[in-house]
């Protein structure tokens, strides 16, 4: 009789001493003064480098905004898991959600729920149903990206201008073809001295794009400029360039700076676009933030990012600005 | 520690069960203060916790685990096991999907031929099992990865069906006298599965094979049949996880339900199902299941990191099945 009370005894203890541990390990918040806003912040994935990226720059805007920051998400492939975070920060009663949306469809529902019981919804990196957020932070626009890409182009061609070779992902890519549109429409006007002469694909393959940047090098050998978009055809086109021993050929494109980096110090690769996913994690809690405060922002045109400064607004979509370029100077600082 | 649950205590069988009716068996009790304790650290740690509301959200979210739970219950009893209900939930989910848009169906076909390819995957089971003789852990985990590979082949791992009519997602997301939709399926399940397991002889017999199938087959026992039923309706409530599941979330993908066999098997031998048969109870998995409930939903409101829910669910398991074999030996 008396085991059996040490053992019940036991169990409870060790089961409020597992909690009282769990107390202990707080992982998400910062601690703030209560009556703070809670902005809950939720990446696709939290392991992916990108995303840790993402949220130093949240975290730094939390601090510097006095609010407290809820940073959770799956960790695992469960599409539920992201439906449930969010149920229990409904549940939990936070003014501001902000999502990057992994299952568009499943998303949306919960995100609608979140707003008819007044909460603040923000979609940031991957958007949902317009109608299930209040804003949507926008890290790149094509038409930004396209000026930024041929910018460096132009000053990899020198001042007489010249050829461009681009490797894209596949030829049908969505995104990849938005980029070049903008492009063609830009070069007429802002750089007349540039002409692409070919595309080819690389259907997000490293391999394909070392083999198709070494045939446009033969088919074009007066290229002065070779363009990877796609992420995995930035070392690939690097490589391939590399190998040819062509000095006078450089190289930019857009892709994740630890596939670019040991291009970037190598002094092959000049340059490669993408957004500051810092500045992106920044940007989204500033936002959340705001619209809890109750800031509109759709249907304004400007909205104040901090450290950011002035930032475009475009309907319902704050424009992180201007794509970040990764040098051989800045890349040591990321890891993503 | 697992001597207590062993088949060598065969002949302690009805003596246990016989306990087991009249007063809550010792890992029950265990897990009953476990989650008192929850209960209590929630209360005071989570914002909103302790709210009707929220005992609803966490009925809502447990029931499709909830009903895998259930099926696996007598399965378990038999000291058999499946581990395929997660990848069945996620192929009846798709072809859900797939009979209502591509084939252009009513969802009541739908629904049907979801439930339907839950029996029918239920079967293959039974029939490796309960026909062949086969090891249950390897019949499941091989059919786990056919049904998976199916639903991935069927979608080309892309396709997610979504749109579905607000009459259906009102399964998943609506409330019916005050509960959520899908708890009602839940309690209808809950009803069948312990009037099998607790009111009918058969349960008698389930656990009569877990301890020794031969000796039940010699007490005439049609064991054979007895474990075509539970893989069978283990299949057919994967079937009906999965239209809970879609409807909860307004879309069908081959993802769907992914793991989800684990959360089950942890439920049920956390509610004190001996893993090797024999020894269990539906309501130690009914409490399992609001233990693993309780606390995934108890520490998001405190602000915790969501994966602090797999080491907790770990200990609780060791806990309880510890505390419970030291308790069960005296």
């Amino acid at each position: 009789m008396t085991r059996r009370t040490i053992g019940m005894g036991l169990a409870l203890g060790l089961g409020l001493l597992t909690l009282g541990a769990a107390g202990a390990c707080r992982g998400g918040g910062s601690a703030t003064p209560d009556g703070a806003l809670t902005v809950a912040m939720m990446p696709k994935n939290k392991g992916n480098p990108y995303f840790v990226s993402c949220r130093q720059g949240a975290e730094e805007a939390a601090q510097q905004l006095g609010v407290k920051l809820l940073w959770d998400g799956p960790t695992e492939t469960d599409p539920a898991k992201q439906n449930d975070v969010v149920e229990a920060w409904i549940t939990r009663g936070v003014q501001a959600i902000a999502v990057s949306v992994e299952n568009r469809e499943a998303m949306s529902t919960v995100l609608r729920k979140a707003r008819g019981k007044g909460i603040k919804v923000v979609t940031w990196d991957a958007d949902a149903d317009p109608d299930a957020r209040d804003a949507f932070v926008n890290q790149a626009t094509p038409a930004g990206i396209a000026d930024v890409l041929l910018g460096h182009a132009s000053r990899l061609a020198g001042p007489a201008g010249g050829e461009i070779g681009i490797i894209t992902g596949s030829l049908t890519a969505a995104n990849q073809n938005s980029w070049i549109a903008e492009m063609r429409k830009l070069l007429p006007t802002k750089y007349p001295n540039l002409t692409i002469v070919d595309i080819r694909p690389s259907d997000d393959d490293r391999k394909k794009a070392f083999d198709e940047t070494q045939t446009l090098l033969r088919v074009h050998p007066k290229v002065k400029v070779v363009m990877a978009i796609a992420s995995p055809a930035v070392p690939g086109a690097a490589e391939a360039v590399k190998q040819s021993g062509r000095k006078d050929v450089g190289v930019t494109g857009l892709g994740l700076p630890n596939a670019s980096k040991p291009y970037l110090l190598d002094g092959v690769l000049d340059s490669a676009v993408l957004w500051n996913t810092k500045d992106l994690g920044y940007l989204t809690v500033q936002v959340a933030t705001a619209l809890a405060k109750g800031t509109p922002i759709a249907g304004t045109t400007q909205f104040p990012g901090g450290r950011l400064g002035q930032l475009e607004v475009r309907g319902d979509n704050i424009i992180l600005g201007t794509p970040f370029t990764f040098t051989k100077a800045n890349v040591g600082g990321f890891d993503f | 520690m697992p001597d207590a649950a062993m088949p060598a205590s065969a002949p302690a069988a009805p003596t246990v069960s016989s306990h087991g009716q009249r007063r809550l068996a010792t890992p029950e009790r265990v897990l009953l203060a476990l989650l008192v304790g929850e209960l209590i650290w929630f209360s005071l740690a989570g914002t909103n916790f302790l709210t009707l509301d929220n005992g609803l959200e966490i009925l809502r979210a447990s029931t499709e685990v909830g009903l895998l739970a259930l099926a696996l219950t007598p399965v378990i009893l038999t000291g058999g096991i499946d581990l395929s209900c997660g990848a069945l939930l996620g192929l009846s989910a798709v072809v859900f999907g797939a009979i209502w848009r591509d084939a252009g169906q009513s969802i009541t076909v739908a629904a049907a031929a979801a439930i339907g390819v839950g029996l029918v995957g239920g079967a293959i089971n039974a029939w490796m099992v309960a026909g062949f003789g086969r090891p249950a852990l390897i019949v499941t985990l091989g059919t786990a990865s056919l049904f998976r590979g199916l639903a991935e082949g069927l979608t080309g791992g892309a396709v997610n069906y979504s749109g579905f009519p607000a009459a259906f997602l009102h399964l998943g997301q609506g409330r019916v006298l005050g509960l959520p939709t899908q708890a009602w399926v839940l309690i209808v399940a809950v009803a069948l599965i312990a009037v099998l397991v607790h009111a009918a002889t058969i349960g008698r017999g389930l656990r009569a094979i877990g301890y020794a199938p031969e000796g039940a087959r010699f007490a005439g026992i049609p064991v054979g049949r007895r474990l075509a039923l539970v893989y069978l309706l283990s299949g057919g409530a994967a079937g009906v996880a999965g239209l809970v599941y879609a409807a909860r979330l307004g879309q069908a993908r081959a993802d769907a339900g992914t793991g989800f066999e684990l959360s089950a098997i942890t439920a049920v031998v956390l509610g004190g199902t001996s893993i090797f048969g024999g020894r269990g109870s539906v309501w130690g998995t009914i409490l399992g299941l609001v233990a693993l409930g309780v606390l995934t939903n108890g520490l998001r409101l405190a602000d915790q990191p969501a994966e602090l829910a797999g080491v907790l669910t770990g200990i609780l398991l060791v806990v309880a099945i510890g505390v419970g074999a030291r308790r069960g030996r005296t």
